[in-house]
């Protein structure tokens, strides 16, 4: 089953199917380019396993582990991670 | 090869103890500024060592080589450019992965590298063993275990660096990626190889294929046909893969990484949840880790401000019999005046007003940063700054507004790229600091009513809000959301805190202090030319006109240059010489209706400055006038427009 990384439970993993460049933004290809490397840089790839730890409340950002270490990241970012779930 | 002079560069993730390193290795030898018209800071040092002199320049924390930030873009340039003789390469072992990731990356720069394996007591409690033998001869490069906090492996890590130095190792084998790819690389290397470039080949090939826009700019220069060519190969990458070719690199260097991390590497996980794991738990829970902030911050800022209160007092206090000692020694001439009111205290400003919040304000923020638990207030206050268009950590700076307005331009620098430091910058010089809150709280608290000062704080949120907002959209560049490693919880290195805070306060004094002692010889240079009142009569059309206050008002607004809560000293002085007023209850011509002006305009009209020499620092002096100038157009207007709003009300 796909679903967005920030709709991931916490408890609840997954592998990293894509990630989604931004189209609506008038900075886009840069945008698009610098947000996806980003990511990617910090270990975000596809086929990463993802593990969600909790999530800070009213929206804000989602706690995971990842390659061994813990990261923080922005509802905004984690809305444009596609994952795999294990149902 | 003998060398007399060794120029070593320190390079690692965040936080993986690279400054502890750092300031073993330099101990008091060590300038701070900034890389040159940049806004990040630069660390260098020198070490005697076995009878060489080693220079070290500690590069920025960072994650990777690519362009995101500027911090990046500095480091690379200068591996590839400026050749140090070696890159120690400053390692994470208890989060080995990731931190090989980077490994990997400097490895492709060809940087003759030695790798330092530090926190290896912190791996050994998270139970990972690392064979650094093994990873040595996987690196090619040496691997040195050290525990930089308990001075561990420095030594040996420095006998390394000087033997890799001396024997001249040859360069590093870069990545191996898959054929399909390594084929590529091949190619464009072959193509690239033939221009005059700073840069290894076949980094450049690899950075070609990542659709890195910096090198591809180079490139377009040199040999558009380059391009052409890349974005063939890059598509053919794609085609088989199914993800973008820089997707398709950046996953396989990570693959090696990980490849890597657990041939090396042996993790027996402790059965029970460590203290760290706990403390972790709770300082981020979405109940209970708020009302811990809350109590964290609010006695911290507690501390910095009852011991910079009582210092500045006490040092004023202090200035003051050494004024009475001036006078009776050189009198009261015009050029003694000049000489005590323009420079002696604008020193005295400086050291009363700066020193005393900047030396608590600097332990307490580097403590945090060092302990972990920055990352965990941005963790749960990223929400919150969105709203302005930051992410979570600019909440430290924007809460330290509300105390000094300097250490809060200071601490921006916990931002990541340019365009956040800015607007974080821009954001924290609109907080009331505590100046400003004696001026609300003394004049509108006292005279017209708590609620009212009440509303000026709401309004001054409101503001922060709209133009926080606006600035975001106005700026070029990308807005970037909120990603960082939490990394755990650690007890801070005591001895780095403090050498940061001293090295870091040295180049403050540096900076701002000629700056504010200027501004003071200047104000002081107007009022004893006689110069006040024309300048009052000339801004009547502003003060009096336009904002409905008194007329001496705009000569108390110009010594609010020097300091915000100098405007109602200042007033007091004026009123009691004009009216004889004891205080602010009758005065005529400044009822309720102006107080509120008053207060909104102080509050918003500039920063005062020490914070204009603060921003200067910080982020050069384009920026520091535009922020200035767009302050004081922006106090006016609305003061203005406040006045006419209360006329309207009947006030």
């Amino acid at each position: 089953m796909e679903k967005r990384l920030s709709e991931l439970k916490p408890g609840e993993s997954g592998v990293i199917v894509s990630i989604q460049a931004l189209t609506n933004h008038r900075h886009r290809r840069r945008h698009s380019w610098g947000f996806q490397k980003r990511l990617e840089d910090m270990g975000l790839t596809p086929g990463t396993k993802i593990k969600v730890v909790r999530s800070a409340p009213f929206h804000g950002p989602i706690e995971i582990h990842v390659r061994g270490s813990r990261l923080a990241i922005g509802r905004g970012m984690a809305k444009r991670i596609l994952m795999r779930v294990n149902k | 090869m003998k060398k007399d002079k060794i120029m070593v560069a320190l390079a690692g993730n965040a936080n993986v103890g690279k400054s502890v390193i750092f300031n073993h290795l330099t101990g008091l030898h060590q300038h701070i500024g900034n890389w040159p018209g940049k806004t990040v800071e630069k660390a260098e040092g020198t070490l005697h060592f076995k009878g060489h002199t080693i220079d070290i320049i500690d590069l920025p924390g960072i994650y990777s080589l690519s362009t995101f930030s500027i911090e990046e873009l500095i480091s690379r340039e200068y591996i590839a450019v400026e050749n140090p003789d070696l890159v120690i390469n400053v390692v994470d072992a208890s989060v080995l992965e990731r931190n090989l990731f980077f490994t990997l990356q400097l490895r492709e720069l060809e940087a003759p590298m030695v790798v330092a394996l530090n926190q290896m007591d912190m791996a050994k409690k998270k139970g990972i063993k690392i064979d650094h033998k093994k990873l040595e001869k996987i690196l090619g490069a040496p691997v040195v275990p050290t525990v930089a906090t308990s001075r561990k492996g420095i030594y040996e890590l420095m006998q390394a660096s000087v033997d890799t130095v001396e024997k001249g190792i040859e360069k590093t084998a870069g990545t191996k990626y898959g054929e399909e790819i390594e084929a590529r690389i091949r190619e464009l290397s072959k193509m690239v190889s033939r221009l005059q470039l700073p840069y290894p080949a076949r980094w450049v090939a690899i950075k070609l294929l990542e659709g890195d826009e910096q090198i591809e700019g180079r490139i377009r220069q040199l040999d558009p046909h380059i391009l052409f060519a890349t974005k063939k190969l890059a598509k053919e990458i794609e085609k088989i893969h199914g993800h973008s070719c820089s997707t398709v690199i950046t996953s396989e260097r990570y693959e090696i990484a990980g490849r890597i991390a657990r041939e090396v590497q042996q993790i027996v996980p402790s059965t029970k949840l460590p203290m760290r794991e706990r403390l972790h738990a709770l300082t981020t829970h979405k109940i209970l880790g708020y009302p811990i902030m809350a109590t964290v911050i609010l006695s911290l800022f507690f501390a910095i401000f009852s011991f910079g209160d009582y210092t500045s007092q006490l040092l004023s206090v202090l200035f003051e019999h050494f004024h009475s000692i001036y006078e009776s020694l050189f009198g009261t001439e015009i050029l003694a005046t000049i000489i005590w009111g323009g420079i002696i205290e604008g020193l005295i400003a400086g050291i009363t007003i700066a020193l005393p919040y900047l030396i608590p304000f600097y332990l307490v923020l580097y403590f945090l940063e060092d302990s972990g638990y920055l990352s965990r207030i941005a963790f749960l206050m990223d929400n919150l700054m969105h709203k302005i268009g930051l992410h979570g950590k600019a909440f430290i700076p924007a809460m330290l507004g509300y105390g000094c307005n300097v250490p809060a331009c200071l601490g921006c620098r916990i931002m990541e790229t340019e365009r956040e430091r800015f607007l974080a910058t821009f954001v924290v010089t609109l907080v009331p600091c505590a100046a400003t809150s004696v001026i609300i709280f003394g004049l509108v608290g006292a005279y017209v009513g708590f609620q009212w000062a009440l509303l000026l704080y709401v309004i001054d949120l409101i503001i922060i809000f709209v133009l926080g907002r606006l600035a975001f959209n106005m700026l070029p560049g990308e807005p970037t959301g909120l990603i960082m490693e939490m990394h755990d919880y650690k007890t801070p290195h005591l001895e780095t805190i403090v050498k940061e805070t001293w090295f870091r306060l040295q180049e403050f004094i540096k900076m701002a202090f000629p700056l504010i002692i200027a501004g003071s010889f200047m104000i002081k240079l107007i009022e004893v030319l006689g110069l006040l009142k024309p300048i009052a009569y000339v801004l009547n059309p502003i003060t009096v006109v336009w904002l409905g206050l008194p007329a001496i008002t705009g000569i108390t607004l110009i010594f609010g240059v020097l300091r915000k809560e100098l405007t109602l000293l200042m007033l007091l002085t004026l009123f009691k010489a004009e009216f004889g007023a004891t205080d602010f209850a009758n005065v005529p011509g400044f009822g309720p209706k102006e107080m509120i002006v008053f207060a909104l305009v102080t509050m918003l009209y500039i920063p005062c400055i020490s914070t204009i020499a603060a921003l200067v620092k910080e982020q050069g002096w384009k920026r520091a006038l535009f922020i200035t100038f767009f302050e004081i157009a922006f106090a006016i207007f609305v003061g203005g427009i406040a006045y006419r709003l209360l006329t309207l009300t009947g006030m």
